[in-house]
């Protein structure tokens, strides 16, 4: 219970931070994905309802506090989640190749749908040169970000105190 | 999913959303408070160590002295700046609801920033958004306690302006911002006869919800349309929006700023 009320806390924590942060000019005006980057990192690492729960409240919170309809992220961290599911048992999620990898995963997948959404539904124009620039961008802070997300976020489950086990209990 | 992303019904969507950014409306403030602390903090550290750095032999009381300047100067800063917007906003022909800038765009694809006031405060859709700079935008998305305001650099944000000197009419749209975080927008169909020079002011024109003469920016170049019809020139916006700025959102559009 005290893991997923954590897990709750920073993912709010972690909306707030994603919109306080400044956007990068110089990387298409991306801002690093720090809720693609929580929804993944408990996709690799819970299963079942908290997956779920983790992945639908960050996409609630990403989608809810932009501009828009509901939507891009609705489809990107369920798609992230499938994904982890399928593929959690094969890697190392703690290793640091593997966050890189995903990192820029999460950002680049999460910038691109909501590039198609936008696209699709006709809500703003995207000049190609400037998505191109986005969607690098998105990517190589995700690549920063996992790392150090997926870091605070387990120093911080294991900094949770523990009731005591007595055996067979 | 999909459906949902794409025609979820605009009420289900509105409330949906009023009730996330309700929901996140309070922590959004104890967050702005909280970075707004920690800038005046950084800025009193930033005081002491100039203060080492230009003088190590500095006594305990000066550097006491010195981060009590600090300190001042902030405040003197803060007050300064409310003083301009209290005058602003006293000056101002049109009624003006004063708000704060409370949190940036969550995802760095639409130039949006959000302020604290919403419906029950009486701001609606549409409505321009000034400072005492200019122009800022206008309010996107209204919820009951925060309202998204899309900037002027937007690409989504359109908005009847004229040239004051040649009194010629055209629509201001945004073009993003520069490599160096600027805002650029462009004024478009513009009378290809008219001459237009570098350096030229662009006010509102006074159509559509957003009051007449408020100031946009100044022409930067004049380029000819590719159809030869128009011709249209790049802006450089003068307000710009940042973390924690003031920011007003005019209610009643009716008169025209006084030169």
């Amino acid at each position: 219970m005290k893991e997923r009320i954590l897990m709750l806390v920073l993912i709010f924590s972690g909306a707030l931070l994603q919109q306080l942060l400044p956007a990068w000019p110089l990387l298409g005006g991306a801002k690093p994905p720090i809720l693609a980057a929580l929804a993944l990192h408990y996709a690799l690492r819970r299963t079942g309802r908290d997956l779920w729960l983790a992945i639908f409240a960050a996409a609630l919170l990403r989608d809810g506090l932009d501009l828009g309809p509901f939507g891009p992220a609705l489809l990107a961290f369920p798609l992230m989640g499938l994904l982890a599911r399928r593929v959690r048992n094969d890697i190392f999620a703690d290793g640091l190749v593997t966050q890189l990898v995903f990192g820029a995963l999460a950002g680049g997948m999460a910038a691109l749908m909501a590039m198609l959404v936008y696209m699709g539904s006709g809500q703003r124009p995207v000049q190609p040169g400037h998505a191109l620039l986005h969607l690098l961008g998105a990517a190589l802070l995700g690549m920063a970000t996992l790392p150090l997300v997926s870091r605070a976020a387990s120093r911080l489950e294991a900094a949770l105190p523990r009731r005591r086990g007595y055996g067979w209990q | 999913m999909l459906l949902f992303a794409f025609v979820a019904p605009s009420s289900l969507t509105r409330r949906g959303k009023g009730a996330v950014r309700s929901a996140t409306a309070p922590a959004e403030r104890g967050a702005a408070t909280l970075w707004r602390r920690l800038a005046e903090a950084s800025a009193v550290i930033r005081g002491i160590g100039g203060a080492v750095e230009r003088n190590r032999e500095l006594s305990q009381e000066l550097v006491r002295v010195q981060t009590e300047l600090s300190g001042l100067r902030d405040a003197e800063n803060d007050n300064v700046r409310l003083r301009r917007a209290f005058d602003f906003s006293r000056q101002a022909p049109f009624a003006l609801i004063p708000c704060e800038v409370v949190s940036r765009n969550i995802d760095g694809w639409w130039g949006t920033v959000r302020i604290g006031k919403g419906s029950t405060a009486g701001i609606e859709p549409n409505r321009a958004v000034v400072s005492p700079d200019g122009l800022v935008g206008r309010t996107a998305e209204v919820a009951p306690l925060s309202s998204e305001v899309l900037l002027l650099s937007d690409p989504g944000c359109r908005v009847s302006a004229k040239i004051l000197r040649v009194e010629v009419f055209g629509l201001v749209r945004g073009v993003g911002t520069n490599l160096r975080g600027e805002p650029r927008a462009r004024i478009d169909f513009i009378n290809k006869d008219v001459d237009i020079h570098a350096n030229d002011e662009v006010v509102t024109s006074g159509l559509g919800a957003f009051p007449k003469g408020v100031h946009i920016g100044y022409v930067s170049a004049v380029h000819r349309d590719e159809s030869g019809l128009y011709q249209y020139a790049e802006i450089i916006p003068r307000a710009t929006a940042g973390l924690l700025d003031y920011l007003f959102v005019v209610t009643d559009a009716g008169k025209e700023p006084a030169p």
